[in-house]
């Protein structure tokens, strides 16, 4: 972690300020079976994610997460530990989504983000975008999923605008 | 919805389904939880973004997108969906804003036999979710791990 992403920080980071190598990792979260059903009943009813019962009838030997569950737990990671000191802007997309283990009930995890590319937005030159890999792993260390993508930021104002906080 | 197994899924195969009209307090209630950026959670503060208004999460949007494809792509009693190893290339093209209403066009483009499972395959479907304009707001290759009748044909006369 740099000093940049030290607690109560006030710096602001910029498109500017997030090159490749910036790796950082998150506090551990999670979600409880109840959180767990009732994101599943809200999107995602099958039984594997919606129904302890019959989950512990299947493969998994119980209630897993709903991926996309994992994934909005794992945004919720990354805008505490990192986007809510950036000029984040969204993002276009990602590129690839691997759900690679179940996240079971009471699994902690960590988000692992690491920044492998930055160019500047083609259309738009007030702001760029930065490619990230992102590994979550569980208590046991195990990868639980990947996934690579592009995030958006805007472009440090220049100094002539810049204007006290 | 009965169960259609791998074989019985052709490439090409086109299904059109959802009507789901996301409402401002379910784009603000989801990313309080999971995505409290100003332009989700915010609509004063999303109004002075490059959004120009409050916009959901993007997971949200593929949240929308599995709950209106549930029903269709997996039903209740279609033995043969068993999962999925994840998903490609995720476009968040537009924004998705309160009182859209959106649908899905899910087209299959591809079937992939895994040799180390031969009782499964997996099936890659182009998926793109509009709004009431028909503008596509997000495409998604979705890949549904599917078990094949003849494995399990196999399996049943053990």
């Amino acid at each position: 972690m740099s000093d940049a992403m030290a607690d109560d920080a006030p710096v602001k980071l910029y498109w500017e300020d997030i090159r490749p190598g910036l790796s950082i990792e998150t506090p551990d979260y999670g979600a409880s079976a109840d959180e767990m059903l009732r994101f599943a009943r809200t999107f995602n009813p099958q039984p594997i994610h919606a129904d302890p019962e019959m989950a512990g009838e299947m493969l998994y030997g119980g209630l897993i997460a709903s991926g996309w569950h994992t994934c909005a737990l794992t945004m919720r990671a990354l805008v505490d530990g990192f986007l809510s000191r950036t000029a984040s802007l969204g993002s276009p997309g990602v590129e690839v989504i691997r759900w690679l283990k179940p996240n079971r009930p009471g699994d902690r995890l960590r988000l692992k983000l690491t920044c492998i590319a930055a160019e500047p937005s083609k259309s738009r030159p007030d702001m760029g975008r930065c490619r990230f890999r992102h590994t979550v792993v569980n208590q046991d260390e195990a990868a639980v999923m990947e996934m690579e993508g592009w995030l958006l930021f805007a472009r440090r104002p220049s100094a002539a605008t810049e204007t006290k906080d | 919805m009965p169960t259609r197994w791998f074989e019985d899924v052709p490439i090409g195969r086109v299904l059109e389904y959802g009507s789901y009209t996301v409402t401002e307090q379910e784009i603000i209630e989801f990313a309080q939880a999971f995505d409290p950026q100003p332009f989700h959670i915010d609509p004063e503060a999303a109004k002075q973004s490059p959004f120009g208004g409050l916009i959901a999460s993007g997971w949200h949007t593929c949240a929308l997108w599995m709950k209106m494809s549930v029903p269709v792509m997996i039903g209740e009693n279609n033995k043969a969906a068993v999962g999925s190893p994840g998903v490609l290339e995720l476009r968040w093209i537009k924004p998705v804003r309160p009182g859209d209403t959106l649908r899905v066009r899910s087209t299959v483009v591809e079937k992939v036999d895994l040799k180390s499972r031969p009782d499964r395959g997996i099936i890659r479907s182009r998926n793109e979710v509009f709004n009431q304009k028909d503008e596509l707001v997000m495409s998604l290759i979705g890949q549904a791990l599917t078990l094949k009748r003849q494995a399990t044909a196999m399996e049943a006369a053990k």
